[in-house]
């Protein structure tokens, strides 16, 4: 198989896609083949990695035209036109170079960032949208010397978002974020709802009010490429749809008190 | 003079959960503290941890009479006796307090019925007592401490890698570091130099370690003249998946797991007929080996990790993780299939020693987590105890730290500048040398022979043979080269700088392991089967002596747990 890769030299500026042929072992994964071409043939290819294992969100970029991370994508349902995604039009699949499926797979960097090098993206923005939500909690009233109680249930519903690893992959290919740089894009919105929802916290309506703008929770057109590409299956349209309502009245606000015995009464100290 | 230089009262040399918790403790102070790390801090390999943290709420049915000292006791136990006793003292009173400190900052953890943190039974625990947010409790506690970390000041020095530690005067004054965006060497001079910076796990060809695990940092220390401790104790977690070795989390027995050998037969009960598959990890990786070594693994050498009984409602909502790692990495579904599993290199008990308050012997240099041996965990750890100690000691070391009050501690930004310009000059010298070996074949065949001569079952002739062959690879290394030249984002120079170090650390762990005559906890020799408390109730220390290294040996300091003999 050929893995073609795009290549950047921020040097000269010169863009290119390299084609590095390989031995495919079974199982093998996207990252795999990126470290086989730096230890065999092209040191110099630049990518980012961590805990190969799918936890830490590293490792993210496009595969074949659509976001994901290297260490979980293998080559092979690849190459057998397997592990299809149908996506909104997005910058990876507009912009995206041609490849011959049954024996290259594609490699490229996330779009919606600048380049550094190769598959290496300046994720800076990324972040400055995560900091722009305030992602700090702040339980209500005093802290007890225990834990503030919370049912399963509210966990339950907390942990659709909380899983978010903060990869990338829905930032790039959101087509709304290609579209309006102010945009908080879906990561941060589905981090500020999983704030807005927590039973512990007492001022909900700030959390909602904080993205109540343009460019927040209105700008989403529902593409849900985000869910689509999420490696841990956070859905942030979901979460943007259920803070739209909540802002417009209709849905309920989280802070329900049956999932919340925190909110009536927090347990003595001892 | 230098084009960067970068002054703090405090610097953090990595940025996981010993790392920010310090950090928050520190920059809570109004300290001006920075942060260096390889990564950007959420990819640091804490976010990796599973299973979950001990302490002794009570909060399980059963656990109801658990308390701090029995959490003491089996830590003591685990560790076969080789902790410090007192430093397990502290560890285990502040668990609480420090569970529910990450509640209050925000942690998302399960719950029981009641709503109270839920916990679950571990290897090695007398209780229940592991507290967890599902099988994603390191990735939980992780994004709560950075999310609170951003209302503070802090300065986060992102993909930066440390090439050395600055001696100025006796006391450490600092740190060079390799911008790896753009291959400038910066220099930072503090008055306190903390290292948080996890494990070396990739010393060795099967790990369930992030690739990043390298272990350059406690190699400086080392450089620096402070010794490591315990470097022989390496644990070995029983189930890491074939092939990849990624992390089945001990979770997965506390959650009723049984291990079957290709008999279909639960062979713990030959090895801990009490505590089966919850036996400690030391236990439950020399069984597996030995089921595999008597003819009884599967396919090439693995065994099966069954889950089938637990149901499939149980494993999605206290083991999803696992579960998508089983799909993901091995094509099969836990709730269907049997997970095929096998031991594989996960922690390091030894490291960069230091006294209970977190301090190295040298003047301005800390270290908490992983990387350092206080210790806690003795020649074995008990699951659940690493992230405990991150939140305990990252905390502790950080009120040492401001005890000794940095922001008037002495600086040195001229030795600061001389070691810049010697890092550029060392950096120089391998973009510019000749073609030699080749680096990714070197660090191959340390991992291998790592692998295989200092392993789960050790002997005096094999680990001879590995120092042979670590000997071979230094020869080899002071003819490493790399191809690429270029200073943005150059990964190749990265590799070259971590496998310094690495075999460096090797060797270390090479000669404590020879020189301790007796098995204990994870080191087990089968040419000295026996643990010797006369000979060996004692913390081994290397330290760099004239280019060479000499292993000595300290008390390990008994309070209320007298050594008894170790079965489950």
């Amino acid at each position: 198989m050929i893995l073609k890769v795009f290549r950047y030299d921020p040097g000269s500026g010169e863009q290119r896609y390299d084609r590095f042929p390989l031995m495919h072992r079974p199982g093998m994964t996207v990252l795999e083949a990126l470290f086989l071409v730096a230890s065999e043939q092209d040191d110099s290819l630049a990518f980012r990695y961590s805990c190969r294992g799918a936890v830490c969100g590293t490792c993210a970029v496009l595969v074949n035209h659509v976001p994901r991370l290297a260490c979980r994508t293998r080559l092979e349902p690849l190459l057998r036109g397997e592990d299809l995604l149908a996506l909104a039009p997005h910058p990876g699949l507009e912009l995206g170079e041609a490849y011959s499926p049954d024996e290259e797979v594609l490699v490229e960097p996330l779009p919606n960032m600048p380049l550094i090098k190769d598959l290496v993206v300046d994720q800076e923005g990324f972040f400055s949208k995560y900091r722009m939500i305030s992602p700090v909690f702040r339980p209500s009233g005093e802290l007890p010397g225990k834990e503030q109680l919370m049912y399963p249930s509210a966990v339950r519903e907390l942990e659709t978002y909380t899983n978010c690893i903060l990869c990338a992959s829905c930032y790039a290919a959101c087509p709304v974020n290609a579209a309006d740089d102010e945009y908080i894009g879906p990561a941060a919105l589905a981090k500020l709802y999983r704030f807005a929802i927590d039973p512990r916290e007492g001022d909900h309506g700030s959390r909602f009010a904080r993205a109540d703008t343009p460019h927040g929770w209105w700008a989403c057109r529902f593409f849900t490429n985000c869910a689509k590409v999420c490696p841990k299956g956070v859905t942030p349209n979901v979460a943007i749809g259920k803070a739209r309502g909540v802002l417009e009245g209709r849905g309920k606000d989280s802070r329900d008190k049956e999932h919340s015995p925190a909110t009536d009464s927090h347990v003595p100290r001892e | 003079m230098t084009e960067f230089l970068h002054r703090h009262d405090v610097l953090i040399i990595g940025a996981g959960l010993g790392g920010l918790r310090a950090c928050l403790e520190v920059a809570g102070k109004g300290l001006d503290c920075g942060v260096i790390s390889k990564v950007h801090p959420l990819r640091s390999h804490s976010v990796a941890a599973q299973g979950g943290v001990n302490a002794a709420l009570g909060n399980a049915p059963g656990g109801e009479n658990d308390n701090w000292e029995a959490h003491a006791f089996d830590t003591v136990k685990g560790s076969d006796y080789l902790c410090d006793q007192d430093a397990v003292e502290i560890l285990c009173r502040n668990a609480p307090s420090a569970v529910y400190e990450m509640e209050h900052f925000g942690t998302v953890f399960s719950r029981d019925e009641n709503g109270k943190i839920a916990q679950r039974p571990f290897g090695g625990a007398g209780f229940p007592r592991t507290c967890y947010a599902a099988d994603r409790t390191g990735h939980n506690l992780l994004h709560t401490l950075y999310e609170r970390l951003q209302e503070h000041e802090v300065t986060f020095y992102e993909e930066y890698f440390v090439t050395s530690l600055v001696i100025g005067k006796d006391r450490c004054s600092g740190c060079t570091a390799l911008r790896i965006m753009d291959g400038t060497v910066h220099g930072f001079s503090s008055g306190s130099t903390l290292i948080a910076t996890g494990g070396f796990g990739r010393i060795y060809s099967r790990s369930t370690n992030a690739l990043i695990n390298t272990g350059e940092t406690e190699y400086h220390a080392f450089r620096a003249g402070v010794a490591l401790r315990d470097m022989e104790f390496v644990q070995f977690h029983p189930t890491s998946l074939h092939g990849t070795n990624i992390l089945i989390s001990e979770a997965a027995r506390g959650e009723g797991g049984y291990l079957l050998n290709s008999e279909g037969d639960r062979f713990m009960r030959a090895y801990a007929p009490d505590a089966m598959e919850l036996a400690p990890r030391d236990v439950v990786a020399r069984a597996m080996t030995r089921e595999i070594e008597d003819g009884r693994g599967i396919g090439d050498g693995y065994l099966h990790l069954d889950l089938r009984h637990l149901g499939k409602s149980l494993i999605r909502e206290r083991l999803p993780g696992i579960r998508l790692i089983c799909m993901d990495f091995a094509g099969i579904d836990p709730v269907r299939e049997p997970v095929p599993v096998q031991p594989a290199q996960h922690y390091s008990m030894g490291g960069i020693a230091v006294d209970t308050r977190g301090s190295t012997s040298l003047p301005g240099l800390y270290a908490a987590g992983e990387c350092s041996c206080i210790s806690v965990h003795g020649a074995n750890r008990l699951g659940g105890n690493s992230l405990l100690e991150t939140l305990v000691f990252g905390k502790l070391v950080a009120d040492t730290i401001i005890d000794d009050n940095p922001g008037t501690l002495p600086r040195d930004d001229r030795v600061v500048h001389e070691a810049v310009s010697r890092e550029e000059t060392r950096m120089n010298a391998i973009l510019s040398g000749d073609k030699g070996e080749d680096v990714h074949r070197i660090q191959s065949d340390l991992q291998e022979t790592m692998f295989h001569h200092f392993g789960i079952f050790r002997n005096e002739h094999s680990m001879k043979q590995g120092l042979e062959l670590i000997g071979i690879l230094e020869e080899r290394f002071s003819r490493a080269s790399i191809s690429y030249r270029g200073r943005i984002y150059n990964q190749a120079l990265v590799r070259v700088l971590e496998l310094e170090g690495m075999i460096i650390l090797a060797r270390v762990l090479a000669q404590s392991a020879l020189a301790r005559t007796e098995s204990r906890g994870s080191h087990t020799r089968t040419d000295h089967p026996g643990r010797d408390d006369r000979n060996f109730l004692v913390h081994s220390e290397a330290r760099m002596k004239e280019g060479s290294i000499e292993i000595g040996y300290t008390p390990v300091r008994l309070t209320s747990y007298p050594p008894k003999e170790r079965s489950y």
